[in-house]
């Protein structure tokens, strides 16, 4: 049985191969592993832009020659089923597959929780594309990355213009006390909205399979001081929370964190009641800087579609910039890389320049605030947080 | 006596598996050690259901519920002081202080689920069929929702990460063996004897004196103890342990196991929970080759219909298939047969 | 807390109940006649909802034609699913039935994440059933008032056809007493097959009141629906349609007013006490509020 689920695994790993990035066998390829949700639970619909993202980048990478001297990037996926035991054994295979040297992945922090140990355990680096919890460096060593900017760093953003900007002094914030990134990002919000002088009116929570918000509407509607209502929620609940919040006829603005940046918050409430909503997320639709249009529009050639949200970027970007360090260290040496992503001062990335300050492993990122306009989502203003 | 060469028999075996698992520590990737200890860890927890489901007939969904209480306290009990105090505010003063080693804490794991199955059992045992099973598995979410919303004991939906990689294979072996000796006794004993009474008719074992509300209590507590020691070694494998890891998902994969393998059938649960472990592994760089996530799951559901079809008692009902008949046949004994030959509806 | 909010709340109990109540009859029609459970159940509600959805955008049917679609599309995956799944195991322990039953809604959910991927779609609804209507206190959308209404017509006719048409009353024979039925010459085979595509039917009719007042809809959606009016028909009594009905509008109320009336620091609660009613009325009436006691031993 040993011997035959070897032999398996090791044909399967080159079937795997061979399915997933189109290249010519070359000199000794470079492989990276990527751990997403691709076929169950609510984050499917960032991870799958992501991949997309990430393969994107691979493959131009390759189309142009590849790394070190014409060596090409082999990226595999691996989907961990929204499940915390595949996240934790799909780690320990990728680590375990010959000749891995760095992984990226997944978008939500419970799950990088349980991938990204494995890979410290080896001294593997490990760049989340989307996983934004700023304690992650902390929780897990010193070779784990943020491509994206942190939780703190977009509540705080969002929380000083809902305040300064919109002239929202008195808000009603809904939390969903099952994921630990609405959590974290409600706290770090109402922490800066009250150090500006704003009042939290009430904190209501609920759960994220939660699909009837009808109580929290109507306890919403008993707070007439309410100028705002912050809904702290991941990307499956949060079209279902502005419709249910605007069939109520409540007109308050509605804020929210990057899990709201897919297309269910204008398809699920529709044009007429997607209206008036701001959110914070990753800074790219709006900057129109060549390299945006450009990696649109070869996500639309290679995938059919325009990028679906700002995750497709983050994807492609967390693969660019280990692809950069590897440039850098000159090398495949894991410790190499992980110096080279220490050092990295000036990543030209997509979702803004990313850059690891002062023994940081978050890059201090510029923050996109969205709006909302029956339906359209358009950017309001870029904001370079300060902290 | 035949009992010493049964003895004999079954220490040969332990003294192979011991091997095995030395072998496989020191040649294996830690990728396939894990999917082999997970296979142990599903072994134990298809073993101590079948306690459970198989011998008293009770269709109880809870195992999920009992592995996540076993799991956060042998959790807690293992993680640093230090660590408690920042993560757990809410935490006792003598808990947090506390560290204990690994087979303490998981023994105080399925010791706290079992005291959870006796209080939750007195009131809730008393339903029967398609009530218990619901009832129990209203148990799964009532300890979710607990362990997400008391975050100042069990730090809520973040769950505890970090935690020490303590479990390896010897842990896991060791807890199989142990999991299959309590099992096994109990089937050839009078208790496991009164417990399969009362899954046939209830209604003769009570007129026959059989306290029925004690003894499916009991098989119920004994079934949640390794429920909740699993959970802890589960959660030292995964070093990570959230109110979700343990969902209404894993308690059917763990019925459909109890009931492929047979009903009652320590082997057939032994059998199919490795089989299946492995299966569902082997398959995953098939469904990333072709990009068909959600392949493996496809085929596993399809093979299981097969089997319900052609074998709808399960691959060994009641039985015990004697495996070590070949052992107990060089001194010259007569094999006999275990476990019940005659099928029963549940 | 003003009587105006706990009448809404009551109303959206009432909404959220009469589609568990659907749910709920199909697993109670299901369960009365072949005494297993039916796991897939939740599953056809999914499949409901996305015939809804391909029906309004692939073929672009009206409204009413949709809901028609939708219910023969239910019945006929119901009967699939009883050829499959239901025929072989008749006989077996119940424990068997309804693991099958897992294993035909396993590969139906991955079925649908492989073809239609596990991303959330948004679910398209008339326009005219956006509109909001007053009612007294009360403001609701025309789809809230929709389903109820469409609930209790579905309802009461299930009703009558069981009551008063002769295919009901065999049925309903044949749920009381299997053998006796088959000996007055009625066709068993026809007769589940009936109680399959009934229910289903219900079921997916359920799948398209869920798409269209929640406005998204996934291939995993059913899942947690189905569960819940699993626990619906059981605190109802498994069995009994009445019973059912009673069970979805308990389940619904308690699921809405619990979250509504209590604090909102408990609202993180919300599943806990659904649960722990369950178990309470379960331990009060241990069959069901109105169920009979089907296990007879002696």
């Amino acid at each position: 049985m040993k011997s035959i689920l070897t032999r398996l695994m090791t044909a399967a790993a080159v079937i795997g191969m061979l399915a997933t990035v189109p290249h010519v066998k070359a000199a000794d390829p470079i492989k990276i592993v990527a751990l997403y949700n691709l076929s169950a639970g609510g984050l499917a619909s960032i991870d799958g832009p992501s991949l997309n993202g990430a393969k994107l980048m691979a493959k131009q990478i390759n189309d142009a020659g590849g790394l070190l001297g014409g060596r090409m990037i082999e990226l595999t996926a691996i989907d961990t089923k929204n499940d915390l035991k595949e996240a934790a054994t799909g780690a320990k295979r990728a680590v375990s597959m010959e000749g891995v040297v760095a992984g990226i992945g997944h978008s939500d922090t419970t799950f990088a929780l349980a991938s990204a140990p494995l890979f410290q355990a080896q001294g593997l680096p490990f760049v989340t594309s989307g996983a934004t919890s700023p304690d992650l460096p902390d929780m897990i060593g010193g070779e784990m990355f943020l491509a994206c900017f942190a939780d703190d760093v977009q509540a705080h953003a969002m929380a000083e213009y809902a305040y300064n900007t919109l002239g929202i002094h008195n808000i009603v914030v809904w939390t969903d006390n099952a994921m630990d990134y609405t959590k974290g990002l409600s706290k770090y919000f109402q922490d800066r909205f009250t150090k500006l002088g704003g009042k939290v009116l009430l904190n209501d929570i609920y759960m994220t399979e939660d699909k009837d918000f009808s109580a929290l509407v109507s306890r919403l509607k008993a707070n007439p001081d309410a100028q705002g209502v912050f809904a702290s929620s991941g990307p499956d609940t949060a079209g279902i929370i502005i419709k249910q919040i605007r069939e109520a006829g409540i007109k308050l603005p509605i804020l929210g964190g990057d899990g709201y940046d897919t297309e269910l918050v204008s398809t699920v409430p529709g044009p007429d009641l997607s209206d008036n909503v701001y959110f914070t997320t990753h800074a790219y639709v709006g900057l129109d800087t060549g390299t945006a249009k450009a990696f649109r529009e070869a996500y639309q050639k290679e995938f059919g579609n325009p990028p679906e949200n700002a995750f497709a970027a983050l994807g492609y970007d967390a693969m660019g910039l280990v692809a950069d360090a590897i440039k850098r260290a000159g090398s495949t040496d894991a410790a190499a890389i992980t110096k080279a992503l220490n050092e990295t001062t000036a990543y030209p990335a997509v979702t803004g320049q990313i850059a690891f300050k002062n023994g940081s492993r978050i890059p201090s990122k510029p923050v996109a605030i969205m709006y909302v306009d029956h339906g359209k989502v358009n950017l309001k203003t870029t904001v370079t947080p300060q902290g | 006596m035949e009992r010493r060469s049964n003895l004999v028999a079954v220490f040969g075996a332990a003294l192979a598996g011991a091997v095995l698992v030395y072998g496989a520590s020191s040649v294996l990737n830690p990728y396939l050690l894990s999917i082999i200890a997970f296979l142990g860890i599903n072994v134990i927890l298809a073993v101590s259901l079948n306690i459970t489901n198989g011998f008293t007939g009770l269709f109880s969904l809870g195992h999920p519920a009992f592995m996540t209480i076993g799991g956060y306290v042998t959790a807690i009990m293992t993680i640093l002081p230090a660590r408690k105090a920042h993560l757990l505010p809410d935490l006792p003063a003598f808990l947090a202080r506390m560290q204990w080693p690994f087979l303490p804490a998981l023994i105080a794991g399925g010791l706290v689920a079992t005291l959870a199955a006796i209080i939750v059992g007195f009131p809730v045992l008393r339903l029967r069929g398609h009530y218990l099973a619901v009832a129990t598995l209203g148990l799964i979410f009532i300890i979710q929702g607990l362990a997400t919303n008391l975050d100042g004991y069990t730090r809520g939906a973040l769950g505890l990460n970090g935690l020490p990689e303590l479990t390896n294979l010897w842990w896991v072996y060791g807890w199989v063996l142990l999991t299959l000796y309590v099992c096994w006794t109990l089937k050839h004993s009078s208790l496991g004897r009164t417990m399969m009474a009362i899954r046939e008719n209830e209604l003769a074992a009570a007129c026959l004196g059989v306290k029925i509300t004690r003894t499916r209590i009991l098989s119920f507590a004994l079934g949640a103890f390794f429920a909740g020691v699993a959970g802890g070694l589960w959660a030292h494998l995964v070093t990570l342990i959230t109110p979700t890891s343990f969902t209404f998902l894993l308690a059917f994969q763990l019925v459909v196991i109890v009931v492929l393998g047979g009903s009652g059938s320590i082997t057939g649960a032994t059998l199919v929970a490795a089989a299946l472990t492995i299966a569902t592994e082997a398959l995953h760089p098939v469904e990333e080759a072709v990009g068909l996530y959600g392949l493996s799951q496809t085929l596993l559901a399809i093979a299981v219909l097969l089997v319900l079809i052609y074998r709808p008692k399960g691959l060994f009902g009641m039985a015990e298939p004697d495996l070590l008949a070949w052992i107990r046949k060089l001194p010259g004994r007569q094999p006999t047969h275990s476990g019940s030959k005659r099928h029963r509806e549940v | 807390m003003t009587a105006a909010y706990v009448l809404e709340q009551i109303a959206n109990g009432i909404i959220l109940g009469s589609m568990y109540a659907l749910i709920a009859i199909g697993f109670s029609l299901i369960y009365g006649i072949v005494r297993l459970i039916n796991f897939a159940h939740g599953d056809i509600v999914t499949i409901g909802a996305f015939a809804m959805l391909a029906s309004i955008t692939a073929f672009h049917a009206p409204f009413p034609v949709a809901v028609i679609v939708v219910l023969v599309v239910g019945a006929a995956v119901g009967m699939l699913i009883e050829r499959i799944a239901f025929r072989p195991m008749r006989g077996a322990p119940q424990v068997t039935g309804f693991i099958a039953s897992l294993a035909v809604a396993i590969v139906i959910e991955n079925l649908g994440i492989m073809t239609v991927s596990a991303q959330p779609r948004n679910f398209i609804v008339p326009a005219y059933l956006g509109a909001f209507i007053r009612l007294g206190p009360l403001q609701i959308r025309a789809i809230d008032l929709a389903i109820v209404v469409l609930a209790i017509i579905l309802m009461t006719a299930l009703a009558v056809f069981v009551r008063f048409t002769k295919a009901g009353m065999a049925m309903r024979a044949t749920a009381e007493n299997y053998n006796v039925a088959r000996l007055m010459g009625i066709n068993i085979d026809r007769m589940i097959m009936l109680a399959f595509a009934i229910g289903s039917a219900l079921a997916a009719a359920a799948g398209l009141m869920w798409g269209s007042k929640y406005s998204q809809i996934s291939p995993l959606m059913g899942l947690i629906p189905g569960l819940k009016a699993f626990v619906a028909a059981v605190i109802g009594g498994v069995g009994s349609i009445s019973g059912a009905m009673l069970g979805g509008y308990v389940l619904g109320l308690a699921e809405v007013l619990f979250v509504g009336l209590l604090p909102p620091e408990y609202s993180g609660y919300r599943n806990v006490f659904v649960f722990a009613t369950l178990i309470v009325i379960l331990l009060v009436m241990p069959n069901g509020l109105l169920g009979r006691s089907t296990e007879d031993r002696a």
